[in-house]
């Protein structure tokens, strides 16, 4: 269901509540020039009442009254709010269906060191999850593998393909390591004394040196031409030697975080740091030494007893004052629907608002290497754009009406409408 | 004091008592000759301490056959007595451990691998009349397994005690305890007390049926077990309806425990309060064995008019020293480890009797320095004296034999050198008048400058250290240090090279203390030759060295933290004061039919809303609030919370628990309380998990920050009950061959509670049929057993008592609609619900209620059919709908859940409010006093600075009942106020070079998240990894 154009044509069409009539759009086959909106350009601010014309896919015009080109489709968007597709960093949509049924799970390989596997190459463009996603705005995801340690890559896929080579805007973006754990857990059910558990992590964060160590080893010996087999794990690191691909430092802890950026600095890595509950502890630092922050847990509880209750819906304020180069990641899959409304909170508690929504558009397609094509509303971007009626990040305010993906039409139809729609006639 | 020769001698001491044996006993044949060694003794000279308080001087105690015999205040030795000079010496009366597992057999150590490694067992093996619970060992006499076990005694003796109370520390009923000499004789004389307390815990032990896993389910176990007892005193010997009374011998062994009482040990202040209650409904007396957390709710620890029975291991400092190390550092656990050993100090202020006891300590060493470090910390030495000898002896049912000196009494003693609460030193225990000696009475003292001649020439001698010492032989300039210095209690032997008497070498001398400042010692030189000399201390010597201990005796502890309720950050000094107030000019969401009404004042007086309208005049007195540009709304209320629960949120050991309660186990020291508070919440339904059928009881609590549980509960709510139905109860998570529980199917879940229901009926049946016999029927018929869990099912089936039913998918929806319906009750509400939306009318015709999540799904596979719009479509179908938590994430901000019914399904907003206020406070049948803002209720309501279902909505306060529980800016400052006095008390840390020493583990720990289907067992310590969203 094409929810917008419905609403335009006002058209009752009868919905099949089978999954498989939400089609991936065909490409852009007209101009479409929508007129009189109130555009939330990201890197130009608030636009009210102007006009986006985007062709082949791209944005060709943002301004007032703009002509609208031979076969345009005109759209009238008075009164709503145009915002970037909104991206959502740090996902498993597509790797998981159903999180408690083992054989719908392929987030986590075996082992604690596996760089070689690739979060798109198991995705899903069919899980009934995706469209659901979509449905509150969001265009794309980083499709990331789970683990101990060396976690694997993470793809930046668009969320309306057949397959997830369609799918891709940025395969194999970088190398995911979930940092070693430091300190002392006091939980009661945490069985080894602070010293074995001085002593567990001193050993897991060895181990993560050692394979950096051996992944930087392999690289030099390629290079020398003094291999003597193909390793792909090895194979798969060696872009974070040669500035190809970036370094995803999964860390929450301010011991973490600390070790993390000694360790980047030492390496010379590429590097954005994820997760980062701790991160308002050392904005500074974090700002000062220009490190590229996504902070996941803009719902969280406070991490520790003594924190503040709003702790964690506070820390993206805190960063954006200390001048930290931050996004907003809410990990996980069925619930990444609700990153807008996260972006929102931490509007309460102290964000600027074009902060927020940056946190969830421009900033993530930054970190991934695709802002010269995504992230905002600019002549010569993707037309990747959200059309609500209200407020996206608020959900008294957010009614998507339409997402395009590089001026794609997506369908906003899902699991959840047909459902709705199915059962509305139930007597 | 402490070396390794002490324990040496003790040893031999013992052996040396061994042929008393034969001749104490008078049933033993003697083999051999008969020993008719004297036992009468005088210890004369000494300063005895007849009992805590009372002091005689310069008085000679004597004892006879093991008994004191008279206590001569005029210092007179009898005629033919052997007399003991305890000139400079105390005898105190021998002490008295009232809690001990001392001479009786340990449990069979059962290893428990992880959840899921062994099969369940859900019965008990029956042997020997035992009861149906595995945990549950009162038909165990102690008495009959209790031996003398010298071993075992030493560490108490080396600690003065003489006596102790015992019996096996295994599970929740653990028996009846003997209380036990210490003395090394045959079982037949150490015996005190053959009937005395019974020893209970909420700890399950050894046992490995599943019932109970949880806390609230050891106390329905207990109640349960000590109603079986009071009915089977009067069921005993006649047929029950489907034959003859069993024999119990568990349930009989528990007839007179209303006079004889319980030791009951707990693991904190709240347990102390819950066992508490349930005991109390049963009028069993019960002495607490503490936890030191007993200061932190002092004043409800003293209401239960119960003495204690403290264990003196206080808990080491968490590691601060590292520059992050505070990050792993609650401020609870700083200030406990400050105050845990002022506890006693605490509870004697409050004049709580206690007793203390060597259990918990890892070494019993430890026992006196700790119990010095409760005197440092302000705790009266006669109170200290108190809790080591008549308040045990009380406790152990041998106030008539031990515990003071008297005639008559045993002569049990301790024989002591200086005062032992701050320095003194035990020299010897008297365990029915024989000695166990510790350190000799006198011990040489060579400490200081002593002057000698030797060979007509003039030399000094100067020594210190008194266990090791040191020192040099001064002849005239020269000095000449002494080497190979030994020392045992009387002599010193030390060798010098030095010119004495024109002979040069190594010279070999011994000396010995003759009086207290003379000595006598004999030298041999380098060709044989002996010089025998004595020596006189000099006056300026240095003789005593004082301890650091007594330098502090007097100084008591200044506390740097701060004491609030409950003790952990963000606590109150005390319940906020309900004030009177003036709401002026704010929007006001009424969540009645009045909607939202702008510009509007309120009027609270009284703890309730009083009038609602606009520019309303102050009356005077009234605190006035300038709500301007802010919204009031209701409290938010949660249907389905798990907050704020201790150890265990399911009994899920059976599939119907209808019987545990979580008003038992309400945790009022829960952060998540708080955090709930700063995000609107005010009410709650705790609700059992969803790991059974039929679960526990729910509890509706107000959220008020710093009371008491009970305090807490919200009484006028009626009773409610979580069912379950689905993948939960039917374990699906269980590896197959794990899966022996019935029901494993939606039809079994079906066919199990139907049972039970209809086992309920016929209970009832058997009860109404009983009252109608005749007296002389009743001679011969027994009453039917008082079941609770069946007495819970009725209160059901008689509408007093409302199903909270978690479920999710269609058909079990509408069977349970259908089995309610055959049952004749109304199914209350449905939680979770998530289908609910496909039978809502099916819901609304029979009258049931729908309390969702706004958007959970795909997290199992019966939630793969759930949709955001089924709060919408359940609405409009008719159906009273709420949105809950069931998280404590999510029950601090449901307004916005809530506003997802407009995002999905264009809900009226004011509709939507009413899904987290006033349609659960009729869920919870409370609407008559909260859920809305309307003259006449209770005065729980939140400021918002915003739109209360707005992403940009923040709290700004959160009122109950008029009272002030959350206030953002009161928020601030106690942010502010914990991290100075974590500061100060990191500092106090850092300061004590002792602060490492204790126990590591001392502090509460922190507990899971408990979601619905956190499955743990709380006393095997096995749980199941909670998954993402796994509700």
């Amino acid at each position: 269901m094409k929810k917008l154009l419905i609403a335009v044509a006002a058209a009752t069409v009868t919905l099949s509540a089978a999954a498989n009539d939400i089609v991936p759009a065909e490409p852009q086959q007209q101009p479409i020039l929508l007129q009189n909106g109130t555009l939330h350009t990201v890197t130009n601010g608030v636009q009210e009442d102007t006009d986006l014309l985007f062709v082949d896919g791209k944005i060709s015009a943002i301004g007032s009254d703009l002509a609208a080109p031979a076969g345009a489709q005109i759209i009238d968007i008075s009164g709503k709010h145009v915002y970037p597709g909104v991206i959502a960093l740090d996902t498993t949509i597509g790797l998981r269906e159903i999180e408690a049924v083992r054989a719908t799970e392929d987030a986590e390989e075996v082992g604690a060191v596996t760089p070689e596997v690739s979060g798109h190459v198991a995705y899903n463009p069919d899980s009934e999850v995706i469209p659901t996603i979509r449905y509150n705005g969001v265009s794309h995801a980083q499709i990331v593998p789970q683990g101990d340690l060396v976690m694997g890559r993470s793809s930046l896929l668009q969320l309306d393909g057949w397959t997830y080579e369609d799918a891709g805007e940025r395969l194999n973006v970088g190398v995911h390591v979930n940092w070693p754990r430091v300190g002392i857990n006091t939980a009661w059910w945490e069985r080894r004394s602070p010293e074995e558990q001085r002593k567990a992590n001193a050993e897991a964060r060895k181990n993560l040196e050692k394979t950096l160590v051996q992944a930087k080893a392999y690289y030099d010996a390629k290079l020398a031409g003094e291999l003597q087999g193909t390793d792909l794990r090895w194979e798969a690191m060696l872009g974070l030697f040669d500035g190809t691909s970036t370094l995803f430092v999964h860390a929450n802890d301010q011991r973490q975080i600390e070790e993390a950026m000694d360790l980047t600095q030492e390496w010379g890595f590429d590097w954005v740091l994820m997760g980062a509950r701790d991160a308002w502890r050392m904005a500074d630092e974090l700002a000062a030494a220009e490190v590229r922050v996504v902070f996941g847990a803009p719902f969280g509880l406070p991490s520790r007893h003594d924190e503040a209750f709003d702790q964690a819906f506070a820390t993206p304020a805190a960063l954006a004052e200390a001048g930290v180069n931050f996004a907003l990641s809410y990990p996980g899959y069925w619930d990444v629907r609700n990153l807008p409304f996260a972006a929102g909170n931490a509007v309460a508690y102290g964000l600027d608002r074009e902060a927020a929504l940056a946190a969830i558009t421009l900033k993530p397609a930054e970190f991934l290497g695709v802002a010269d094509r995504l992230g905002s509303l600019e002549e010569g971007k993707q037309a990747t754009l959200v059309i609500s009626a209200g407020d996206l990040l608020d959900p008294i305010g957010q009614k998507v009406e339409a997402l395009f993906i590089e001026g794609r039409n997506v369908d906003l139809n899902n699991r959840h409408l047909q459902l709705y729609n199915k059962y509305k006639q139930k007597p | 004091m402490i070396s390794s020769n002490r324990l040496s001698k003790l040893a031999v001491a013992m052996c040396a008592a061994l042929p008393a044996l034969a001749s104490a006993s008078q049933t033993t044949t003697v083999q051999g000759l008969h020993d008719n060694s004297s036992s009468f003794v005088a210890l004369q000279n000494a300063t005895i301490i007849t009992e805590p308080g009372r002091s005689i001087e310069n008085a000679t105690l004597v004892i006879r056959n093991g008994k004191i015999e008279r206590i001569n205040e005029n210092n007179r030795a009898p005629e033919g007595a052997r007399v003991v000079d305890l000139t400079g010496h105390t005898i105190y009366p021998g002490f008295i451990d009232a809690y001990s597992n001392y001479g009786v057999p340990a449990p069979k150590q059962e290893q428990r691998g992880p959840w899921f490694s062994t099969r369940p067992e859900y019965n008990n093996k029956r042997e020997g009349g035992n009861a149906a619970n595995d945990a549950i060992h009162a038909q165990e006499r102690w008495v009959s397994a209790s031996a003398s076990d010298m071993k075992a005694a030493k560490d108490y003796i080396e600690q003065g005690f003489t006596a102790v109370q015992s019996a096996r520390l295994d599970g929740i009923f653990q028996g009846q305890a003997v209380t036990l000499s210490l003395a090394d004789k045959i079982a037949n004389d150490v015996i005190y007390n053959a009937e005395s307390r019974h020893f209970g815990s909420f700890d399950k032990g050894t046992s490995q049926q599943q019932y109970p896993n949880s806390l609230m389910g050891s106390i329905a176990l207990i109640r349960q077990t000590l109603s079986d007892a009071n009915w089977y005193e009067q069921a005993y010997g006649k047929d029950a309806y489907n034959g003859p009374v069993e024999y119990n011998a568990a349930l009989a062994e528990l007839g007179p425990i209303e006079q004889e009482g319980m030791v009951f040990a707990v693991t904190d202040d709240k347990s102390l309060l819950r066992a508490h209650a349930v005991l109390s409904e049963f009028d069993v007396p019960v002495t607490f064995v503490g936890s030191n957390y007993e200061y932190a709710r002092l004043d409800a620890v003293k209401a239960t008019q119960a003495k204690l029975i403290l264990p003196l291991n206080f808990p080491a400092a968490p590691e601060v020293s590292g520059v992050n190390d505070d990050l792993d550092v609650d401020l609870a656990d700083l200030r406990h480890w400050e105050r845990a050993p002022g506890n006693a100090a605490a509870l004697a202020s409050a004049d709580i009797d206690f007793s203390f006891t060597l259990h918990q300590l890892k070494k019993a060493g430890d026992f006196w320095p700790n119990l010095r470090k409760a005197v440092q910390h302000g705790l009266d030495k006669d109170r200290a004296l108190a809790a080591l000898t008549t308040v045990p002896a009380q406790i152990a049912g041998v106030s008539d034999k031990a515990g003071k000196l008297a005639p008559g009494y045993m002569a049990d003693f301790v024989i002591a050198e200086g005062d032992l609460f701050t320095d003194g030193t035990i020299k010897s225990v008297w365990l029915q008048g024989a000695e166990t000696e510790l350190a000799p009475l006198r011990t040489a003292n060579f400490a200081g400058t002593l002057e000698a001649e030797l060979a007509g020439q003039a030399v000094s001698f100067e020594f210190t250290g008194s266990d090791r010492v040191s020192g040099s032989l001064k002849v005239g300039d020269d000095s000449h240090k002494l080497r190979s210095v030994r020392r045992d209690d009387g002599h010193l032997n030390f060798v010098v090279d030095a010119t004495i008497d024109g002979a040069q070498g190594a010279w070999r001398v011994q000396l010995e203390q003759t009086a207290e400042h003379a000595y006598a010692g004999v030298a041999v030189g380098p060709q044989g030759q002996q010089l025998a000399f004595t020596a006189n201390r000099a006056a300026s010597a240095e003789t005593e060295v004082t301890t650091d201990s007594a330098d502090k005796a007097d100084s008591t502890v200044d506390y740097v933290s701060r004491l609030t309720y409950p003790n952990v950050a963000y606590g109150l000094n005390g319940l906020p004061a309900r004030q009177n107030l003036h709401i002026k000019n704010a929007t006001v969401w009424t969540a009645d039919e009045d909607g939202v009404l702008e510009n509007t004042d309120i009027l609270i007086r009284d703890g309730e809303f009083y009038r609602i309208g606009e520019d309303l005049r102050t009356p005077s007195g009234y605190e006035v609030i300038d709500a301007t540009g802010m919204h009031v709304t209701p409290g938010i209320i949660d249907e389905h919370s798990h907050i704020a629960i201790d150890r265990g949120v399911n009994e899920g050991s059976e599939a119907i628990t209808s019987e545990v309660r979580i008003g038992d186990v309400v945790n009022p020291d829960d952060i998540h309380i708080y955090r709930s508070l700063a995000g609107g919440t005010t009410m709650a339904q705790l609700l059992h998990g969803s790991a059974n059928p039929i679960g526990g009881q729910a509890q509706v609590i107000k959220l008020r920050w710093g009371a008491t549980a009970d305090q807490m509960k919200f009484d006028a709510a009626p009773p409610s009950i979580k069912f379950a139905l689905g993948e939960n109860v039917k374990q699906s998570r269980y590896p197959s061959w794990l899966s022996s529980r019935y029901p494993q199917t939606r039809m079994g879940v079906e066919t199990l509670m139907r049972d039970g229901f209809t086992a309920a009926l016929e209970y009832r049946d058997r009860m109404q049929a009983y009252e109608k016999l005749s007296r002389s029927e009743r001679a011969k018929t027994a009453a039917p057993r008082p079941d609770y869990r069946l007495e819970t099912l009725l209160e059901i089936l008689d509408r007093e008592r409302f199903v909270h039913a978690h479920s999710y998918v269609q058909s079990e929806i509408l069977m349970l609609l259908r089995l309610a319906e055959d049952f004749n009750f109304t199914l209350t509400t449905f939680t979770h619900i998530l289908e609910g939306y496909k039978v809502a009318s099916e819901m609304a015709k029979h009258g049931a209620g729908g309390s969702s999540f706004a958007d959970w799904w795909a997290y199992k596979f019966e939630v793969y059919d759930a949709i955001p719009h089924n709060a919408c479509l359940m609405s409009e179908k008719g159906v009273l709908t709420s949105i809950n938590s069931d998280s404590n994430d999510l029950q601090r901000r449901l307004n916005t859940e809530a506003a997802k019914s407009v995002t999905y399904c264009g809900m009226d907003e004011h509709e939507a409010l009413k899904m987290v206020t006033l349609n659960p406070a009729k869920q919870l049948k409370i609407d008559e006093y909260v859920g809305s803002i309307k003259p006449g209720k209770h005065a729980d309501f939140v400021i918002w600075n915003n739109h209360p279902l707005s992403s940009y909505a923040r709290v700004e306060q959160t009122w109950i009942n008029a009272r002030n529980f959350f206030n953002r800016e009161r928020d601030e400052e106690l942010r502010a106020e914990l991290q100075t006095e974590k500061q100060a008390l990191m500092q106090k840390v850092l300061a004590d070079p002792n602060a490492s020493k204790g126990e590591s583990n001392g502090y509460k720990r922190e507990q899971p998240a408990w979601h619905c289907d956190t499955e743990h067992d709380t006393w095997l310590g096995t749980f199941t990894a909670h998954s993402h969203g796994g509700h």
